[in-house]
């Protein structure tokens, strides 16, 4: 009998569901696997064009305090070469320098709209630090198989005093290693209206966290898209805090 | 033929040079025809411009950059200055005797020129960057006006192409939390009037903002006394003191920034009897030209980015040196504008700039300088098109809509440019 006993509990354990992660919880662990307290990247940006003509880019940024600080300086090709963005406050403050001129100009957040050389990424798709978690309020809105992972659908619906471009944000997370594979960008006036869908491709893990390898934002309403491929990347490395500063966007 | 081998050599030994010192060598060459129709004729200018530059990481360090800039012009290589003015004005020119034959000295000349346009060391020590030699220096946070950088004019139709290379020391002191001194210090003929500037610039909240103190030597040309033994105007020196400021931040979801120049013009007495005697005693001129004892330059500015990519800018601009009504524009004033040694000679600008992406290769801007002081209008389209990954190609249009004698009526030139830019 005592035996019977311990075999349904047993049994009973065995079937009762893991704890559910609610969509904030999904969201505050994509967070924390995307703003490390350090990280720097070589990367290129390939913009394929409506008429398929191609302009390839390389790049690197660096980021600090998980995200909130952040450097992106193009060294190709010639045409930009050490052009710079800083972001700082999670894009709160931003500055371009424009060498041949030797002017830093601030922008205002506005700016954040505007393309990255013309491609699908917009400065805020690029260095927004805890954007997910500050603009956004995440529901768990299912699980999905995407692109091969099995998936937490999240949808992120924009709060109400934040000044995201973006009305609203559907995510698909890896439920592994919480790595957002797919995320789907809606227009921010109107919400039904998909402008862009970025997918994460070949995630490796480098320094303990898993990332991808190539990301590709597709646009919808264009024939048009735009790869990057990481070249070099580390995460938690030392970085001095000068180097986010004019003196540090100036090199 | 000297300049012929002064560039074999350098395309010979310059890249000898470089792989021993792993210097860095990029530039641009950029073709470029111009046409406008002064008057009732057509003219046509075309120039090359080759750009290179050298950069070498001397050590971690110390810095070494420098441009050699080397410009043909083709066409109409000399442009009559005083078709460009009013009749009114025009006919105060004076007629100059050389030889005993009318000669016009009111005439550019856009001759060849090669130049050493920066020469720098960068030195970045643990507390400061000091840099000396030839470099660019550029001030503000206006778009197409600066009143606090007294070392550029920046070209209204085209406000972002490069300024040139100003030899100067300049050492810039980072003082933490976005804080930062910048002093430069630049030799000139005359030790009195030395040119010095010391700015701080820091941040509060999210917005950046700077004060700054300059003195600069400052020249009045009298355009109507001219010297056929110098072949030059005459020119009074002069030390312009300024106490200035600037912002740059967020307002309501705009980008909006400013910039304010109070403006000292200290006059040697000396200096100016001998002008003045010089006056006297010419037969072209009756009047000394005016000289303010001070005047302030302003600039407002507001931006937007819409979520269908347009970008706007609006900026006002206020020179109280300049005149508020266009009868008052003197022969000097105009010499002055268009040898770029005023900004303005019209008090009160507005400049408004509408940029679009057409294609993801393609952006078209429009501009639109109007002066409230006279009622002119110039309207500037341009095109920019990234015909292939290192080359662009640039339109710009000029057209002018005002009266007779306004600042940006059509004696200025309707026309255009096109442009390629071949980066290397």
């Amino acid at each position: 009998m005592k035996n019977a006993i311990i075999w349904f509990l047993l049994l009973l354990i065995g079937n009762l569901p893991a704890q559910e992660l609610t969509g904030e919880q999904i969201i505050h662990k994509v967070n924390d696997l995307m703003n490390q307290e350090t990280m720097y990247a070589r990367m290129t940006m390939t913009i394929i064009t409506t008429s398929g003509q191609e302009r390839t880019f390389e790049y690197e940024s660096w980021s600090k305090d998980f995200g909130e600080k952040n450097l992106i300086r193009y060294s190709k090709p010639r045409r930009v070469k050490d052009q710079a963005i800083l972001m700082l406050n999670n894009a709160d403050d931003i500055w371009a320098y424009f060498p041949r001129t030797k002017r830093v100009r601030k922008l205002a957040t506005h700016a954040k709209k505007q393309k990255m050389q013309g491609s699908d990424f917009s400065y805020e798709d690029m260095g927004s630090g805890d954007a997910f978690i500050n603009d956004f309020e995440a529901t768990l809105a299912g699980e999905e198989e995407m692109e091969d992972h099995d998936c937490y659908k999240v949808e992120l619906t924009k709060k109400k005093n934040s000044d995201s471009h973006y009305s609203r944000l559907v995510m698909w997370v890896i439920k592994e290693n919480f790595v957002p594979v797919t995320i789907d960008y809606f227009d921010e006036d109107d919400s039904d209206r998909l402008l862009k869908r970025l997918v994460q491709y070949d995630i490796k893990e480098i320094g303990g966290v898993p990332t991808g390898m190539k990301l590709v934002m597709y646009s919808k309403e264009e024939n048009k898209q735009t790869s990057m491929h990481i070249l070099e990347c580390k995460y938690n490395l030392p970085l001095d805090d000068n180097l986010f500063t004019e003196r540090g966007m100036k090199k | 033929m000297t300049r012929i081998a002064f560039f074999a050599g350098l395309l010979i030994f310059l890249p000898l040079v470089c792989v021993a010192q792993q210097i860095e060598i990029f530039g641009y060459f950029e073709p470029q025809l111009m046409g406008a129709r002064i008057g009732s004729e057509l003219y046509q200018l075309s120039s090359n411009k080759l750009r290179v530059d050298l950069q070498s990481e001397i050590s971690d360090h110390v810095t070494f950059g420098a441009n050699f800039d080397y410009i043909t012009y083709h066409g109409k290589t000399e442009w009559d200055i005083l078709k460009f003015l009013p009749e009114r004005t025009k006919n105060q020119a004076p007629w100059t005797q050389l030889f005993g034959y009318n000669f016009n000295p009111y005439v550019l000349q856009f001759n060849d020129r090669q130049f050493l346009d920066n020469a720098y060391l960068k030195l970045a020590l643990k507390y400061a960057d000091v840099t000396i030699g030839k470099q660019q220096l550029s001030m503000g946070t206006g778009y197409a006006w600066n009143p606090t950088d007294v070392f550029n004019k920046k070209d209204i139709t085209d406000p972002t192409y490069e300024q040139p290379g100003h030899n100067a020391l300049r050492v810039d002191l980072p003082l933490g939390a976005g804080y930062r001194i910048t002093s430069i210090y630049a030799p000139t003929d005359d030790w009195e009037y030395t040119d010095f500037l010391l700015k701080l610039k820091g941040r509060i909240s999210h917005f950046d903002f700077s004060v700054l103190g300059i003195q600069k030597q400052w020249r009045y040309t009298d355009a109507r006394l001219f010297d056929p033994l110098l072949m030059s105007f005459y020119q009074i020196p002069t030390k312009r003191r300024i106490l200035g400021a600037d912002f740059a931040g967020e307002l309501l979801g705009l980008g909006v920034w400013g910039e304010y120049a109070y403006n000292d013009i200290y006059v040697n007495a000396t200096k100016y009897v001998i002008y003045k005697n010089a006056v006297i005693s010419s037969q072209s001129a009756s009047q000394p030209m005016n000289i303010p004892a001070n005047y302030y330059e302003l600039v407002l500015g507001v931006d937007y980015t819409f979520d269908f990519q347009t970008y706007i800018m609006v900026e006002y601009y206020r020179n109280t040196e300049a005149h508020s009504d266009h009868r008052n524009y003197s022969f000097n004033d105009w010499m002055h504008l268009l040898f770029a040694e005023k900004r303005s000679i019209t008090r009160d600008q507005i400049y408004a700039f509408v940029q679009h992406p057409l294609t993801d290769l393609i952006d078209f801007g429009n501009s639109c300088i109007y002066s409230i002081s006279d009622n002119s209008l110039a309207i500037i389209p341009m095109l920019t098109y990234n015909i292939f990954q290192n080359v662009d190609l640039t339109l710009i249009g000029n057209i002018y809509f005002g009266e007779e004698g306004a600042v940006y009526s059509d004696n200025m030139g309707n026309g255009g440019l096109v442009r390629a830019r071949v980066y290397f």
